[in-house]
């Protein structure tokens, strides 16, 4: 049995953090439907952050700031997984980048380096002029 | 998020509650005790429930910039969740944290004086 | 009393050179990791307080160990500075500490101990001065004397020992494995002390297991092998038919090809080190010894573009060709969707002679679908469109390697040329490969 949940978020930063609790309180749910040990907070620490860089990722490279733009979050529930999908209409990009070196105390660069450690699988596609990041991880 | 700064001898401590994230990290350079490069700070992480990257980004500046400066910054009463986004990173190797905010008061005086 | 135990990553740079797939702390020691003989150890010593100290990543770590309720101790993760001394690894875990008092274990070491002894007199003991050190850190006592009825006895033996490269590693497993269980809590079922089994462990009824042995999870150990004396098989390994594996570690994920004599040696995916040498080899045969896992993705990711690129040369070379032969081909009726034509008439096996039956797959491969050279592509073209997600023995491409070599591009012949191609090519190397093969059927056409 398979639940989806879609969410369409201006493309804007001050909507951040309402998508980040909500891919958090996404996972909280799937994990307590699935009678998971509650006291985890891991399985929803890593959506919350996951859409947090993913989401905050999508708005600072949007080209056209307009109120029309759309970041759509789409949750998918199935049986002990759970996956997420982030859609936006920016330029096509890479999800290739090379890790930041410490040394230089670099400020930005982290994000999808957050992803892929808290997440099981990541993966990038470019369709019909929307880039799309599919992330899913077991409870 | 909000910036709590409290002074205890010539150190500051500023004390993050809520969430540190890309649409609230650039409130804390509005911080004096952040802005002021010259000052030395222990950030009491304890409150903060969420950091992502952008947090992340945001302090590792403001250390970068007091560094610079001969300026401390010592982390301290990091919770598992912020903790992990340090770890996985690798920037703990760049700061010096606590789980105590007094002993980063005190390590803080004591380092400026000698 | 609490333990603090501190590792820097200083002390086990050496880890990541011989086994880079393999976290520091959950290095196997005879199939236990690193970090639990030192939980073992505070444990023992009456800490149920336990906190880890690193300041590289603890992730993994922690995905392992857990709150470590699992050992009924409350395990808690955080980090250091690599210039911190003791007396700063105290203040920063002040809180932790709570002023009483503190084993706290530095270094990448070995703890050689005896889980039948007690060791629960070092809260009590009143020093300040290391109570065990060695070159690479110490194991020391801070923080007020817990009061406790000191009969005392004399305190159970221990010691430590750096593990500082491959050479201590491989002694320090070996003297495990002899020890055994009676030492230390060790993983694994077994009936009798120097042999243990893992979970999921399939041995065949021709195989012949010396002690001592120490075998992990999920291993397969083949026909007419002989395992031991002194072998410790990691987890996820295959023993194929023949083998014999004596006085070696075989690392985790590792795969050890037919008829191979393993002595002396740490096996680890394709790499065997001489643990007294410390030297590394690198097996090229692909037979004799395999790793398990799928190659890194930055690696496919470049032998694609560099096969994209070579694609892109060839359309362009061949573009004017196509546009004048396939309407001619096209209106004879000649030409098929099947890229492997009929060479009829002159037209015809002047397109092949020169790869033009070829030239619509290298859109694929452009866009990533297919390889420039790798396995047969026969099926491929059968008017599929599915392209499984191929294995790194199984590469679909436009040419074959069986066609640069002038094999017969059917039959199993074929099919070890292919193999052995995939496993040593190079994105270099298929370059050279694709002109032998377009030349090749350059040559045969005519």
């Amino acid at each position: 049995m398979k639940s989806v949940i879609t969410l369409a978020l201006p493309c804007d930063i001050r909507f951040t953090r309402l998508a980040s609790q909500m891919a958090a309180n996404t996972a909280s749910l799937l994990a307590s439907t699935c009678n998971a040990d509650t006291g985890n907070w891991e399985f929803s620490h890593a959506f919350e952050l996951a859409i947090s860089e993913a989401f905050s990722n999508a708005v600072f490279y949007s080209t056209e700031k307009t109120a029309s733009q759309k970041v759509t979050i789409t949750f998918t529930l199935e049986q002990h997984r759970l996956m997420a999908t982030i859609r936006d209409t920016n330029e096509p990009f890479s999800i290739e980048t090379p890790e930041p070196s410490i040394e230089n105390y670099p400020e930005r660069g982290y994000g999808l380096m957050l992803i892929r450690t808290v997440m099981d699988t990541v993966s990038y596609i470019r369709e019909n002029g929307e880039n799309i990041i599919t992330m899913s991880k077991q409870l | 998020m909000t910036i709590t700064e409290t002074s205890d001898g010539s150190i500051t401590i500023v004390a993050l509650c809520g969430t540190i994230d890309s649409s609230t990290a650039p409130e804390l350079h509005k911080s004096p005790a952040i802005a002021d490069t010259l000052r030395s700070v222990v950030i009491d992480l304890e409150k903060v429930d969420f950091l992502d990257s952008s947090g992340l980004g945001a302090l590792v500046g403001t250390l970068r910039l007091k560094q610079e400066a001969k300026a401390a910054v010592l982390l301290s009463c990091m919770n598992p969740r912020v903790r992990k986004v340090f770890d996985i990173t690798g920037t703990v190797k760049l700061f010096h944290i606590f789980d105590d905010t007094s002993a980063a008061v005190e390590y803080a005086a004591t380092h400026n004086e000698g | 009393m609490k333990t603090l135990i501190a590792i820097k990553e200083q002390y086990h740079t050496w880890v990541h050179e011989a086994f880079p797939a393999m976290h520091p702390l959950l290095l196997p020691l005879c199939n236990k990791p690193f970090i639990e003989y030192l939980i073992d150890f505070a444990i023992l010593a009456g800490s149920r307080e336990v906190r880890l100290l690193s300041d590289g990543q603890l992730t993994e770590v922690e995905e392992h160990c857990g709150t470590g309720s699992r050992w009924g101790i409350e395990l808690s993760y955080a980090n250091l500075h690599p210039a911190d001394d003791q007396q700063q690894l105290l203040d920063k875990n002040r809180k932790f500490c709570g002023g009483g008092r503190t084993m706290i274990l530095t270094g990448y070491n070995f703890i050689s101990y005896n889980k039948q002894k007690s060791y629960l007199d070092l809260a009590t003991i009143a020093t300040d001065t290391p109570i065990a050190s060695c070159p690479g850190g110490t194991i020391t006592l801070k923080g007020p004397p817990e009061s406790g009825a000191s009969e005392k006895s004399p305190l159970a033996p221990f010691s430590i020992t750096p593990l500082d490269s491959v050479q201590s590693y491989f002694r320090i497993s070996m003297e495990t494995l002899q020890t055994g269980s009676s030492r230390y809590v060790l993983p694994g079922y077994g009936s009798e002390p120097d042999c243990s089994i893992g979970k999921n462990v399939i041995i065949s009824k021709t195989a012949q297991i010396r002690k001592p042995v120490s075998i992990g999870d999920n291993v397969q150990i083949l026909p007419k092998t002989i395992i031991g004396p002194s072998a410790i098989i990691g987890s996820n390994v295959v023993i194929d038919n023949g083998c014999s594996v004596s006085g070696s570690i075989i690392i985790d994920n590792t795969y050890i090809g037919e008829n191979l004599e393993i002595d002396m040696r740490i096996a680890a995916g394709n790499t065997l080190i001489d643990p007294t040498s410390g030297v590394s080899l690198t097996m090229e045969d692909p037979h004799l010894l395999v790793g398990i896992k799928t190659w890194a993705t930055t690696a496919i990711l470049k032998r694609k573009t560099i096969h994209a690129l070579a694609a892109t040369i060839l359309l362009v070379l061949q573009f004017i060709p196509f546009i004048l032969l396939f309407p001619l081909l096209k209106l004879q009726g000649k030409w098929k969707d099947d890229p492997y034509m009929q060479e009829t008439g002159l037209a015809g096996a002047l397109a092949v002679a020169i790869s033009l039956d070829r030239f619509p797959l290298l859109l694929k491969v452009i866009t990533g679908k297919l390889d420039i050279i790798g396995s047969s592509s026969r099926s491929t073209c059968a008017g599929k469109h599915s392209y499984p997600d191929s294995g790194p023995l199984s590469r679909l491409a436009v040419f074959s390697y069986a066609e640069a070599e002038d094999w017969p591009v059917n039959g199993s012949d074929a099919a070890i040329v292919e193999r052995f191609h995939a496993v040593h090519s190079t994105p270099i190397k298929d370059i050279g490969m694709t002109i032998k093969a377009l030349i090749n059927r350059l040559t045969k056409g005519r």
